[in-house]
């Protein structure tokens, strides 16, 4: 009887160390029930139609300025010929022309600039990837084509700045020349550098002078040197990758001074210090394969940015999650064409009033707005944010 | 002046001469006071599916008589497995999104999904790749085999075996096969009693209990059966195509759609009028679905042009474009691929976008003109 409570008792820890063991290599899991957080409403008709019969390709990038102004990035190229029919020569239909890669709206959706391409001066990325508008209201474009090895900064009119790396010349990640096909710029207005995330063919993060190019420093996956050697497919039930697995997808620095990373493959967040110590890491649906699903990040806009926000372009949803914690609180989204649906949300940034804008790679190919309605009471998993809809 | 200004906008005049109409796209049709029924779109309808369903290309849409609104997609087949479809996998690569719904999805007034089913089952043969849909008088659902696109091939290849999608399917509301007219693989030609190849749409005349089929994908005409026994009855000749569709005084409307062409027959074939839309347009042409309005005299006729993206709205007496609504995009109202109209007893139209628009939408009518009066 002894023997067997024992043996009972033996077997009781066992399970209830496998059961700690296991939850320690969980990623942050999803609330329940009713949470506290920001609410978010999806504006289902912002922006405008574009005029010209433009349409957007895989529109891999967004970025608020400083009057609200919202900013993106998108591959024309990316249009097959049947949907930009009338770019067809002659032309197959009236509708559509591939729009311009660079389109600037105004807060009330109105397109309010246009521009990018090839031009004098500089190297336009084989692939167009991420856009950031900095505090001196430049416009920085990254690209993850295999060749582009470099980022480009113009005005917000367009007009050629500087580039930053050669096209074509990227010696890997620890180049100090050349990028590795940046995802994604962050300018820090207090020292004026540039996170470079770091990207699809390097394992960094990289940080330069945002004015003159000077390298500054860079660091691989816990702050450590970051290595290219080949480290396979992502395994869910492996020990956490000791590399940033490629593309490192985002690098956004807080107001209190970390740099929030997305590790995309890896399913996690990594959290630094500006000069690239290590603080914390989070794993977020960590059972995604493929793409991954730490996309993007986005802060909430009250002064201790105590919210962030991840776009998930692998389960098609949007994570709201306190940002000290890294706890999830609530998401919103699902798959699907409709408003507030995604296909491949992949880029996300807020405005001065907290509202999202989000933009999808793949078919999605869409801006979308979300309007902050404050933070209350709200389902920890909300679907697809739509506005109640008044009786008809 | 005139004459100079002219010059100047030659290369845009042209072109909106070409395509009937080339207005920067809008949300709703733009049309002049009094003369056209006018629509806004409905982002919010129909309803999300529940999660982790998602709509692959959209082929076919109907409207029952209790305003229910029924489509067909193609499903996993029109997914992109690595980037879209990640719970539909082997093993599954997301832990949340997303796998097809159902093939055959049926939504009440209010956009709640309140029936699904479809998919391979005893009796009959599913199609590879579904095509057009219709809910006949008594609630049957009817389904073509329309397809998948036939694949390039040089001169010197030996000739495709004959495609899979040859037939036609009904079934009971709640999908109890009933039905099926024609066999897998078995084409015919244009003159066949039995053959179908890869049919595009199909409509019911309830009242002398018999199914027009438009059996575009190679056989080039509208083909005519009882709708209980699957017997021929009549066929005659319509190049392309790709919808039928019935009026209440006994006209028949085709689809040629490559052609851009809308052809008018009596129910016996003899061929009435004819005439053409966006004439311009090339590649996969203007006319690939039509729907009429529900006023008694169905005054006026719905296009969809999956390739100009938009349906164009016509006087049906007199086949002369009026207005249209839509243009090319992804945001709500915008279309990529429309190439599914339907109608409700309200005058609200819907769309069906096929290609990677996958989207079923809702337009309310917001006003008729003096000559259509279909909302009362």
């Amino acid at each position: 009887m002894k023997r067997h409570l024992l043996i009972a008792t033996t077997f009781l820890a066992a399970i209830v160390a496998l059961g700690v063991a296991q939850r320690a290599l969980q990623s942050a899991a999803p609330a329940q029930g009713t949470v506290t957080a920001p609410r978010f409403e999806v504006d289902p008709l912002w922006p405008k139609p574009l005029p010209n019969g433009w349409l957007m390709g895989m529109t891999i990038g967004v970025g608020v300025d400083d009057r609200d102004h919202v900013w993106i990035v998108h591959r024309p190229d990316t249009l097959s010929a049947a949907e930009a029919a009338a770019d067809q020569d002659p032309p197959a239909a009236a509708c559509c022309r591939r729009a311009p890669p660079v389109l600037e709206f105004d807060p009330d959706g109105n397109l309010a600039g246009h521009w990018g391409g090839p031009g004098e001066g500089y190297e336009w990325p084989g692939s167009n990837h991420g856009i950031f508008i900095d505090f001196k209201g430049n416009v920085w474009i990254g690209g993850n084509e295999a060749k582009d090895a470099h980022v480009l900064k113009f005005t917000r009119r367009g007009k050629f700045l500087m580039q930053f790396g050669r096209k074509g010349q990227s010696k890997g990640s620890h180049d100090t020349q050349n990028f590795g096909r940046v995802a994604k710029i962050f300018v820090d207005p207090r020292e004026n550098e540039a996170y470079l995330a770091d990207g699809y063919g390097n394992r960094r993060v990289a940080v330069i002078d945002a004015d003159t190019g000077a390298f500054k420093r860079y660091w691989g996956a816990y702050g450590r040197p970051p290595s290219d050697e080949n480290i396979g497919r992502y395994d869910p039930d492996a020990p956490p990758p000791q590399q940033f697995r490629t593309p490192v997808h985002c690098a956004e620095l807080s107001n209190d001074g970390l740099v929030y990373v997305c590790d995309r493959p890896n399913d996690r967040i990594q959290v630094f210090r500006r000069d690239g110590t290590f603080v914390k890491e989070q794993f977020i649906a960590r059972r995604t394969l493929g793409d991954g699903s730490v996309w993007d990040i986005a802060f909430s806009k009250d002064p201790q940015q105590k919210y962030l926000y991840l776009a998930d372009g692998k389960n098609e949803k949007v994570y709201i999650l306190d940002r000290e914690t890294l706890a999830i609180l609530t998401t919103f989204g699902g798959g699907g064409r409709q408003p507030g649906q995604f296909f491949g949300v992949h880029s996300i940034a807020t405005d001065s009033k907290g509202n999202l804008y989000t933009t999808e790679t793949y078919e999605g190919r869409r801006l979308q707005k979300f309007v902050f309605k404050g933070v209350g009471p709200v389902s920890a998993n909300q679907g697809t944010a739509w506005p109640a809809k008044p009786d008809r | 002046m005139t004459r100079k200004v002219s010059f100047q906008l030659s290369a845009a005049a042209l072109l909106a001469i070409a395509f009937g109409d080339a207005r920067t796209p809008g949300i709703a049709a733009q049309a002049s006071a009094g003369q056209a029924p006018t629509y806004q779109v409905d982002p919010l309808w129909p309803q999300p599916l529940r999660a982790p369903w998602i709509l692959g290309s959209v082929t076919g849409i109907a409207v029952d008589a209790r305003d229910h609104v029924w489509l067909v997609h193609r499903g996993m087949a029109s997914l992109t497995a690595r980037t879209e479809a990640g719970l539909a996998t082997d093993p599954p690569t997301a832990e949340t999104c997303c796998a097809p719904a159902p093939p055959v999805l049926e939504f009440d007034p209010a956009g709640a999904l309140v029936g699904h089913w479809g998919g391979p089952g005893q009796g009959y043969d599913w199609p590879q790749s579904p095509g057009g849909m219709a809910v006949d008088g008594r609630g049957n659902v009817w389904i073509t085999a329309g397809g998948m696109p036939a694949p390039a091939r040089d001169a010197a290849q030996a000739a495709p075996p004959p495609p899979q999608d040859a037939h036609v399917l009904k079934f009971s509301r709640t999908g109890a096969f009933l039905l099926q007219i024609g066999k897998p693989g078995d084409t015919g030609d244009g003159a066949s009693r039995t053959g179908l190849n890869r049919p595009v749409d199909v409509d019911v005349d309830t009242q002398a209990n018999e199914v027009y089929i438009a059996d575009g994908g190679g056989n080039n005409r509208v083909v005519v059966f009882d709708a209980t026994t699957g017997a021929y009855k009549r066929h005659w000749p319509l190049t392309n195509a790709s919808c039928v569709r019935i009026a209440r005084d006994g006209l028949v409307y085709g689809c040629d759609r490559k052609n851009n062409r809308v052809q008018v027959s009596r129910k016996d074939g003899t061929v009435v009028s004819e005439a053409v839309i966006a004439k311009g347009t090339l590649g996969e042409g203007a006319v690939w679905d039509i729907a009429f309005s529900r006023d008694p005299q169905q005054q006026v006729l719905f296009v969809a042009d999956g390739s100009n993206q938009k349906v164009w709205v016509l006087r049906r007496e007199t086949l002369a474009v009026i207005s249209s609504v839509g243009g090319g995009g992804r945001w709500p109202g915008h279309f990529y691929g429309v190439g599914s109209v339907a109608v409700d007893s309200r005058g609200n139209l819907y769309t069906g976008e096929t290609y990677e628009g996958k989207r079923l939408q809702r337009f309310i009518s917001t006003s008729m003109g003096t000559a259509e009066g279909a909302r009362k």
